[in-house]
C-alpha cells in the first residue's frame, strides 16, 4: 500500500543521478571491506603474536604445585614431596576437551661450563617425545638436533653456544643444587643448539631429557614441576584452565592450574589492547562514511525541494518525505553491503591462502616478550563482517536522518513560488 | 698476635669482615677496654692483627633446611684475606668437592666430572655447598673500619655477665650490603656471643651465634657457630671446629688450581 509506494520512489531517487548513488554505494562498501580486513588483521596479528608468546616455551595452559609460584622452588613439584603418577596426570590434563597436547617439565638452575668458560643457565627438563606438542622449542634447533630421552645430552641456546664456544658435539659440564642439598654435577654431550631470537632464552636455557634432569637433580621420576598444555583456541584458555583444575581436583591431585592470560599477563594485555585500538580504528572508518554518505544525501535532497514540495502539496504528511529519503539510504547500505561483502569475502579467501609476508621490508621483532615474524595473517570470525555489516546499514541509516529531516521541513509554498 | 684464619675463611661467608673482627676481638688477649680507646680502634686493631696470618683446620658444617639436612666434613685452608681452600671430606659422595678463592675470584672442583669451574658473578649470591652461605660471603673482603662506622650500643651487664654491644652502620658509598650489624662481645674474656646482620631497609637478615668457647692452636676460640637466616627461621648452618692450627706457614703459591683438584696429601 501506501509504504510500497515510498520504497518505490526512493528506488527510483537512487537512480535518478546513478553516478552519484554509485560513488557513495563504492565508498560504503570499501568501508565494509576496511573494516572486516583490519578486524581480521588484528585478530590475526593477536593470534599470531599470542602463538608466538606462548606457542614457544610455556604452552597455553600450565598445571603446578599450588606451592611453585613465586619462588619456584625445586622442591615445589606437583604432588610436593611425594611427587605424582606423571604419565596419568598428563594423560588427564591432555584429555580435557579443547587440549592439544601436553607435557612434563622439570626445572633447574646452575651453571654450564665448558673448558675454561662458564654461564648461568636455566635447564629444562622435557619428554622429547611430547614436548614439540606443546611448545616449538625444539623445533627451533638450527644445528644438530635434540637431545633424546635416556641419555645425558642437552641442546642449548645460540649466545650460550657463542659465549661458551661449543658446538653440537662438545661435552658441558651441568651444576645444579640437588634437591638432597649436594652439588648435582654431570658431563652433558651437546646434542644441538637452538635459536629463537629470544635472547633470554638464546643466552641461558638449556634443555634436558627429563630423566636425565631428574637424576641430576636428585628428584624421583614422579616429580615433576609443571605440565604445560597446548590448546586449539588461545581465547578458551581460562575456561579449559578451570576444567583441568576441576579433573585434577576431582582426581585427588591439588594442583594450581593458569591459563596463559594469567601467566603473561602482559601478552593478554596487550592482546587486548591491540583489539579495542582496531575497535577504535573501525569506528573511525564508519563515522567518516557517516558524513561523506550524509554530505551526498543532503545535496540530493536539496536538489528535489521542488518535488518534495510537490509531493506534500499533493497532501503526503512530513514523514511520508522523511521516510523516502530514509529508505533512499537504507536501500544504498544494502546495495553498498552486497558489493562490499561479495568483494571482501574473496580478498579475504585469497589472503587466508596465501598471507602477506614482509619478512623483505621489516625482519622479526619482538612485543611484550613474544617473536613477532611481519607476516600478516588474517583470523577471520563472524565478529568481524557481523559488526561491519550493522555498522554500515547503521552508517547508511544514520546518514540519511538529518537530510530528511530537512526534507520533510521543506515548506510546500515556499519552495514552490522558488523562494 | 693473630687468631684463626681457618675460623675467618668459614666466617667469612657470613659476610666477613664484621664477623672476623668479632671473633678476633674476642682472641686479642685481654687487656681491659680503656676509656679512651674507641670502638673503632679496637674493631681496626683486631681487624689489622688478621693480616698475612695463615691457618689450618678441620670443620664439620651442618645444614638443615626446610626439605633436607646434612652434615660435612671440611678441611680449610687459609692465608689473609685474600687466600682459602676448603675441601669435603665426607660424605664419599661428595669427597674432594673443593673450592678455591683467590681474592674476588672463586673456583669450584667437581670430582665426578674433574672439572674446576669457576663461579662466574652472576651466581655469586648463590648458596655455597647448600648451607646458608652465599659464594659472595667468601669473597667480600672488607676492612671493617673503612666500611663501617662503629659504636658501642650498649655496655653493661646481660644475662649475669659484663658485654659489650657494638652496633656497625656503613659510611656513605661503602661497598657492603648490610645496613646494619649488631655484635656482643662478653668482657669477661672477650668473646663474642652473637651477631645479628641486618639488610639496607633495616630488617634483620641473619642472626649468628657463638659458642662452646675452648682453646685451639693455642688460643681461646668458638668453636660452635650457628647461623640462622631470618625468613627461615627453622634452618641453620652450624660450623663445629674439630681442629685449628695457626701460622701454619703457608704461602700464596699454595692456593692453585693445581692444589684445588690434587687431594692427596693435604
Amino acid at each position: 500500500m501506501t509504504s510500497a509506494v515510498w520504497w518505490r520512489i526512493a528506488w527510483r531517487n537512487l537512480w535518478r543521478n546513478r553516478r552519484r548513488t554509485l560513488i557513495t554505494a563504492g565508498a560504503l562498501a570499501f568501508g565494509f571491506l576496511a573494516a572486516v580486513v583490519l578486524v581480521a588483521l588484528a585478530q590475526g596479528m593477536i593470534g599470531q603474536m599470542v602463538e608466538n608468546g606462548t606457542g614457544l616455551v610455556t604452552g597455553q595452559v600450565q598445571v603446578h604445585a599450588r606451592e611453585w609460584e613465586p619462588e619456584r622452588s625445586l622442591y615445589a613439584t606437583i604432588g610436593r614431596a611425594e611427587g605424582t603418577d606423571v604419565e596419568a596426570l598428563v594423560a588427564a590434563v591432555a584429555a580435557a576437551p579443547g587440549v592439544t597436547g601436553a607435557a612434563p617439565r622439570v626445572y633447574g638452575g646452575g651453571l654450564v661450563s665448558a673448558g675454561r668458560r662458564t654461564s648461568a643457565g636455566i635447564v629444562m627438563g622435557v619428554d622429547p617425545a611430547l614436548e614439540p606438542r606443546v611448545s616449538r622449542l625444539l623445533g627451533e634447533i638450527e644445528r644438530g638436533r635434540a637431545p633424546r630421552a635416556g641419555v645425558d645430552e642437552v641442546a642449548i641456546g645460540s649466545e650460550m653456544a657463542r659465549r661458551l664456544e661449543v658446538d653440537p658435539g662438545a661435552e658441558v659440564v651441568l651444576v645444579a643444587p640437588a634437591a638432597d642439598g649436594s652439588l648435582g654435577n654431570d658431563l652433558f654431550l651437546v646434542s644441538g643448539v637452538f635459536h629463537t631470537g629470544l635472547t633470554e632464552l638464546d643466552a641461558a636455557w638449556v634443555l634436558a631429557p627429563i630423566d636425565r634432569l631428574q637424576a641430576l637433580l636428585v628428584l624421583d621420576s614422579g616429580r615433576v614441576h609443571e605440565v604445560a598444555a597446548a590448546i586449539e583456541r588461545p581465547w578458551d584458555a581460562p575456561v579449559i584452565a578451570r576444567d583441568v583444575a576441576g579433573a585434577l581436583s576431582a582426581g585427588g591431585l591439588a594442583a594450581d592450574v593458569r591459563p596463559w592470560t594469567t601467566f603473561r599477563p602482559e601478552l593478554a594485555d596487550y592482546a587486548r589492547l591491540a583489539q579495542s585500538f582496531y575497535g577504535v580504528i573501525v569506528a573511525i572508518v564508519f563515522v567518516m562514511a557517516i558524513f561523506g554518505v550524509a554530505n551526498t544525501m543532503l545535496m540530493a535532497t536539496f536538489e528535489r525541494r521542488h518535488e518534495f514540495a510537490v509531493v506534500r502539496a499533493l497532501g503526503s504528511p512530513p514523514s511520508g518525505v522523511a521516510v523516502t529519503v530514509v529508505l533512499e539510504g537504507l536501500i544504498l547500505g544494502v546495495l553498498s553491503l552486497a558489493a562490499g561483502a561479495a568483494v571482501t569475502f574473496a580478498l579475504l579467501a585469497w589472503w587466508l591462502r596465501s598471507p602477506l609476508d614482509l619478512s623483505a621490508l621489516v625482519g622479526d621483532f619482538t612485543a611484550a616478550g613474544a617473536l613477532v615474524e611481519p607476516v600478516l595473517e588474517v583470523e577471520v570470525s563472524a565478529l568481524g563482517p557481523v559488526a561491519s555489516a550493522i555498522a554500515l546499514l547503521l552508517t547508511a541509516l544514520l546518514a540519511a536522518v538529518y537530510p530528511a529531516w530537512r526534507a520533510a521541513r521543506v515548506p510546500p509554498a515556499d519552495a514552490l513560488s522558488g523562494r | 698476635m693473630p687468631r684463626s684464619d681457618s675460623h675467618r675463611f668459614l666466617v667469612r661467608r657470613v659476610r666477613p669482615a664484621a664477623l672476623t673482627a668479632l671473633l678476633v676481638s674476642a682472641a686479642v688477649g685481654s687487656p681491659p677496654l680503656h676509656a679512651q680507646q674507641t670502638a673503632r680502634e679496637i674493631v681496626d686493631e683486631v681487624d689489622r692483627l688478621l693480616r698475612g696470618e695463615s691457618s689450618r683446620g678441620r670443620v664439620t658444617m651442618e645444614i638443615v633446611t626446610e626439605n633436607w639436612s646434612r652434615s660435612l666434613e671440611i678441611r680449610v685452608w687459609s692465608l689473609g684475606t685474600d687466600y682459602a681452600l676448603a675441601r669435603v671430606l665426607s660424605p664419599a659422595k661428595e669427597a674432594g668437592t673443593a673450592t678455591l678463592k683467590i681474592d674476588q675470584e672463586v673456583w669450584n672442583y667437581l670430582p665426578r666430572v674433574d672439572r674446576t669451574i669457576k663461579v662466574p658473578p652472576s651466581l655469586m649470591m648463590g648458596s655455597w655447598m647448600g648451607s646458608h652461605f652465599t659464594n659472595d660471603d667468601l669473597v667480600k673482603e672488607s676492612r671493617l673500619i673503612e666500611d663501617y662506622e662503629v659504636e658501642i650500643a650498649f655496655e653493661g651487664a646481660r644475662d649475669g655477665g659484663e658485654v659489650w654491644e657494638f652496633a656497625l652502620t656503613p659510611l656513605p658509598e661503602a661497598p657492603v650490603v648490610w645496613g646494619r650489624i649488631d655484635m656482643q662481645v662478653r668482657k669477661r674474656d672477650r668473646m663474642p656471643t652473637w651477631a645479628r646482620y641486618y639488610d639496607e631497609r633495616g630488617r634483620l637478615e641473619r642472626t649468628v651465634t657463638l659458642g662452646d668457647y675452648r682453646m685451639m692452636g693455642g688460643r681461646l676460640v668458638p668453636a660452635r657457630m650457628d647461623v640462622v637466616p631470618a625468613d627461615e627461621p627453622s634452618e641453620r648452618t652450624t660450623m663445629l671446629y674439630e681442629e685449628l692450627e695457626f701460622d701454619v706457614g703457608l704461602t700464596p703459591d699454595f692456593f692453585s688450581l693445581r692444589n684445588l683438584r690434587a687431594p692427596e696429601g693435604l
